[in-house]
């Protein structure tokens, strides 16, 4: 194999950062260079939940996936998992990675 | 259509729910007070309803995916253009398409048509959630049935 796989994990993990990144500074009108892989959408972005519905339209479209974010919301209320899982973007784009994987 | 009830659909005139696609038919009253106000001597069809037309349109094919199990509410209309007058007594014929089914959301596109030429058009998202009483959804299993939504799209309820 010429491409070692955890370069290759880097590389699509980076490259899902930056469309996302790209998706929500266009979209929520943000400079880029506030966005981090750290930042939670909500609580460090202020993005609300009108915005967010635009950036989950445009990452579906970009991604060709659905994000299940009915389910999402379910297991936050239930207290399963935390906004982190799924609002900070480093971890928002893994659940892209893992929704396109799955897709494939 | 009744303005006054915000019932602007008449009835159902196609739809395909596979492909994503519905057309209704809209007749604008000849006599309705929104016409003493908008505007006297000069009655016209307000443009925020002609854009509740198309978001009822729109509604109805994302009501008819869901099978009447969950509603959508207006969340956001984009590039709504108002292309020409509407009069009272003009017939309207409403095209939506949907765009996206998103996981709580949907996305559409939808225009109006009379006389041959396009009235007004819109981009339109809803927010796609379970019914928040059973009044609402007793209502809208009510309407579906009246505009004509075929009984096989009311079974999710």
């Amino acid at each position: 194999m010429l491409v070692p796989p955890d370069f290759l994990r880097d590389w699509r993990m980076a490259s899902t950062y930056e469309t996302v990144s790209g998706i929500i500074s266009d979209t929520c009108d943000i400079e880029a260079d506030k966005i981090t892989p750290d930042s939670h959408a909500i609580n460090d972005l202020g993005i609300d939940s009108l915005d967010f519905l635009d950036v989950a339209f445009a990452i579906d479209k970009a991604f060709g996936i659905k994000m299940p974010l009915e389910q999402w919301t379910a297991d936050v209320n239930a207290g399963t998992v935390t906004t982190d899982e799924y609002f900070v973007l480093k971890n928002l784009c893994a659940n892209i990675d893992k929704l396109v994987a799955a897709k494939a | 259509m009744r303005l006054e009830y915000f019932q602007m659909v008449d009835r159902i005139t196609s739809l395909d729910v596979p492909g994503g696609k519905i057309t209704t038919a809209c007749l604008v009253p000849e006599q309705s007070p929104v016409f003493e106000g908008h505007f006297p001597g000069y009655p016209i069809l307000p443009g925020v309803l002609l854009i509740e037309t198309m978001a009822q349109t729109g509604g109805w094919l994302v009501l008819a995916t869901q099978r009447c199990a969950k509603m959508p509410f207006l969340m956001q209309v984009e590039k709504a253009k108002m292309r020409a007058f509407v009069s009272p007594g003009q017939p309207l014929e409403v095209e939506a398409t949907l765009l996206h089914e998103g996981s709580g959301y949907a996305v559409v596109k939808a225009s109006i048509v009379s006389g041959g030429k396009k009235v007004t058009e819109a981009d339109i998202r809803y927010g796609v959630v379970p019914f928040p009483n059973e009044t609402l959804q007793a209502a809208m299993l009510e309407t579906a049935r009246r505009v004509g939504l075929p009984e096989e799209f009311c079974n999710g309820a």
